[in-house]
């Protein structure tokens, strides 16, 4: 397939993570995306880990991978010189993405009104933590503070730890894949009947209804427990330390059989205790225990291929070593090496999802910058002269 | 104004939840799903609805699945048989879309494949969800949910600081893949507009997962270095954690990414002379001497409801989140702001509260179109009206048990 996205141009209004994480994906899958940062630049770019710890405007890696396959035009939107060029540029353009405070999105005078108003056509994807109105509309909010209000943070972690969020930036990813979609059906929409609209992510709504089966249970039946089970939900569907790592088994009724072979244990098979589901919850502690010990003496990738082979469902808990030497992401092509002419080379994943050999392609990140010259001559049709009054935020050619 | 997936059908064999979550969207949205389970291996979650089995329709009143598959239509066909699975591709040939999240080879097997189902709908949308995707040299290796997020190398940047890995609270990669559905069938359908083609997408779900940690894969091929888990902290700013309030298990998050938002939260504990205390009057103070700020920070919460902490954080400009519950997510005046919640009735299971569609949409709203189909509920509808079978060639389909209007209920006892 040619890339799906193709023929699309998008203006990225983004900040940090979850409205770069929207942009990234529709570079990608082939659409123009034009990244506006501030003076300065995107804060993500002041993020660590850097290239070799040494902070620097363009080796963030979180930058790096966020804005993979953009271009980057450096505007100051709080002048009415850099309010018009945005708005000449969202005259060409299909969708606009940004993740402001509503409040802060509306003191730059870049609405869905002011926008529809150059543009009938376009799609405005709003992200932000609770929504474009409602009692916390005004808000201050980031990642931690939106995984605790969308409900993950609770049941994440031991009941003597306390809540923990997971590893990065979980909240505000699922903010720039939740817009990703939505916005991907307007666009369909649009291309259809010709017009655009509003599209306002919540992430708090977004995150809010996944918690398995706890929120069913509870409107539904007025069950909840208020738990944090840590690494187990039971005995055989946990995270196990073993020689080199840790494994992960999680073992439906149907795997019993090729589990307790693949682990070398088929006594376990015929022990009582342990037929059922059910016994195996009954006496989950000394199943527990059992395979704490069998755990112990593996080494990961060889209990792993194992399992594999014999349908047991057993994997390991990669580190980024692992991931980066997985046969199955090396085989499936994966993991793209990228260069950068500051950076220099480096593996990131990608396509989330496999469409085709063509149908994604990253491309390294932009300098900062780097296409505001191109961008407004080419695609905003400003002489040198209206450049040039834009004034020193725009950095000469 | 038009649902944006009106006029859309979709062949939907998934089943359990990364599946059925998103093509649930994709109904939410205006497409027609057609959900097929057969007699004998019809879904899990109508089995997880904690539903006593000497209820009538025990099988219809899970709520797991009824929240999982509302906005569907349900046909019952056994696709082992020749007759089900020549009923499934008329049924393809009719279709836009169709979603699998089976085992590698199931589809295969049943000749079902994207091959398969090309010489009935050359220009099908043919969308496999399973956990390794459909090659490479795991791609049989079995991955349920809680696995997913371990090989997408999430778990082993997750964790209390110092600790060992851990997992989420659920299992995540499941609905991660099913939002993702969402976008792989719109850009499918957008390319198919405009070119005719049709598509096949492989969404493995680790890999869907690991690119919402590709800063760490970046990070690391570039330096090296494995990033231990960090906790509730971040490794620049501070304040940066949860804090401990009033009652049982109950937490409030605090995190400042500048001086002003410090400036604030000591305004609001009424300690502004805190501001400039040189161990926290910057950033890098503030991170050197995080121990010591979080023990006065959590003084402050201690006695105060986590809701009243995040309004008191908030009045004065800090970025504040309660940690909040299920029940409370449920009574939330955000939330409930917003619509989040809708009453629903469905005939068998009866009146509760469900979610909204969660992406609010200005000109093409989505809505709950229909409550989750009872087990075969649609087969009129299907075999009739959608692919015109004649009363001979359906009675058939009863008789030999292709088709059934209840399942097999010892399947899930």
């Amino acid at each position: 397939m040619a890339q799906p996205l193709a023929g699309l141009r998008v203006l990225e209004l983004g900040t940090f993570v979850s409205a770069p994480y929207c942009g990234k994906l529709f570079a990608g899958y082939g659409a123009d995306v034009i990244k506006i940062e501030p003076p300065g630049g995107d804060i993500a770019r002041a993020h660590g880990p850097f290239k070799d710890e040494r902070p620097d405007r363009e080796t963030s890696a979180l930058f790096l991978y966020l804005n993979t396959g953009k271009k980057s035009v450096e505007l100051d939107l709080r002048t009415p010189a850099g309010r018009d060029a945005f708005l000449r540029l969202a005259a060409t353009a299909d969708v606009v993405i940004e993740n402001f405070r509503p409040a802060d999105l509306r003191a730059l005078g870049v609405t869905y009104e002011a926008l529809r108003a150059v543009n009938p056509r376009i799609t405005l994807v709003s992200i932000t933590a609770y929504g474009q109105d409602g009692p916390y509309v005004d808000y201050r909010s980031n990642n931690l503070t939106a995984f605790a209000m969308g409900g993950q943070m609770f049941i994440t972690g031991t009941p003597e730890g306390g809540p923990v969020k997971n590893g990065g930036y979980q909240a505000d990813y699922q903010g720039g894949l939740n817009a990703f979609s939505a916005a991907t059906i307007a666009v369909l929409a649009a291309e259809r009947d010709g017009a655009g609209q509003h599209v306002d992510i919540s992430v708090q709504h977004c995150m809010a209804p996944l918690l398995e089966a706890g929120i069913p249970y509870y409107s539904y039946l007025g069950r909840w427990a208020p738990l944090r089970r840590g690494n187990h939900m039971a005995s055989f569907i946990g995270i196990y330390p073993c020689q080199d790592g840790h494994l992960g088994v999680h073992v439906m009724p149907r795997n019993w059989k090729p589990f307790t072979d693949a682990i070398g244990r088929p006594e376990l098979f015929e022990d009582p205790r342990f037929t059922t589901q059910a016994d195996r919850v009954v006496n989950n502690d000394e199943l527990m225990g059992e395979l704490y010990a069998w755990a112990a003496t593996e080494t990961k990738l060889d209990v792993y291929q194992r399992a594999g082979r014999m349908r047991a469902p057993i994997a390991f808990v990669h580190t980024m070593a692992d991931l980066l030497e997985s046969p199955q992401l090396n085989v499936r092509g994966f993991l793209q090496r990228i260069e950068h002419p500051i950076a220099g080379a480096a593996t990131y994943p990608g396509p989330p999802w496999w469409m085709g050999p063509d149908a994604w392609r990253a491309g390294r990140a932009p300098l900062l910058g780097e296409h505001t010259q191109e961008v407004l001559a080419t695609v905003a049709g400003m002489s040198a002269a209206e450049i040039a009054r834009l004034g020193p935020a725009v950095p000469a050619t | 104004m038009t649902a944006p997936l009106a006029g859309i059908r979709v062949v939907d064999l998934t089943m359990v939840w990364a599946g059925p979550f998103g093509t649930r969207m994709l109904g939410d949205y205006g497409a027609e799903v057609i959900k097929v389970e057969s007699p004998g291996q019809w879904d899990l979650l109508r089995g997880l609805g904690q539903i006593p089995r000497n209820v009538p329709r025990w099988y219809n009143m899970s709520a797991y699945f009824n929240h999982n598959n509302r906005s569907k239509y349900a046909l019952a066909l056994d696709l082992r048989q020749a007759e089900g699975r020549t009923v499934l591709l008329e049924l393809c040939a009719k279709s836009d879309v169709i979603v699998e999240n089976y085992r590698t080879d199931v589809m295969d097997n049943l000749g079902l494949s994207y091959a398969d189902v090309r010489t009935a709908k050359p220009d099908i949308i043919y969308v496999s969800m399973p956990g390794h995707g459909k090659s490479g040299p795991e791609k049989d290796y079995v991955a349920y949910g809680t696995n997913v997020e371990q090989l997408a190398g999430l778990v082993s940047v997750s964790g209390y600081e110092g600790g060992e890995p851990l997992k989420t609270g659920f299992s995540y990669g499941d609905p991660t893949a099913g939002t993702a559905l969402v976008a792989a069938v719109a850009m499918a359908m957008r390319h198919r507009l405009r070119t005719g083609e049709g598509a096949f997408i492989d969404l493995a779900q680790r890999e869907n997962l690991t690119c919402f940690i590709g800063e760490y894969v970046v990070d690391y091929s570039m330096n090296g270095t494995l990033r231990e888990p960090a906790g509730n902290r971040h490794p620049m700013f501070a304040p940066h954690n949860r804090y401990r309030c009033a009652g049982d298990d109950r937490w409030v998050t605090i995190a400042c990414e500048d001086d002003a938002q410090f400036e604030g939260l000591c305004r609001a504990m009424l300690q502004p002379e805190l501001a400039s205390d040189p161990r926290f009057a910057t950033n890098a103070a503030r991170k050197a001497n995080e121990a010591a700020l979080d023990a006065i920070i959590e003084a402050w919460t201690a006695p105060l409801g986590h809701y009243e902490a995040m309004y008191l954080a908030q009045r004065f400009g800090v970025p504040a989140g309660a940690v909040l519950t299920i029940p409370e997510l449920m009574a939330d005046p955000g939330l409930r702001a917003r619509g989040a919640w809708h009453e629903h009735t469905h005939p068998d299971a009866g009146t509760w509260e469900m979610e909204t569609p969660p992406w609010r949409m200005s000109r093409t709203p989505g809505q709950v179109s229909r409550p989750a189909p009872g087990f075969g509920e649609h087969n009129s509808y299907v075999l009739r009206e959608v692919l015109g079978l004649d009363e001979d060639r359906i009675a058939a389909l009863y008789e030999h048990h292709v088709t059934a209007d209840a399942p097999d209920e010892g399947l899930h006892q």
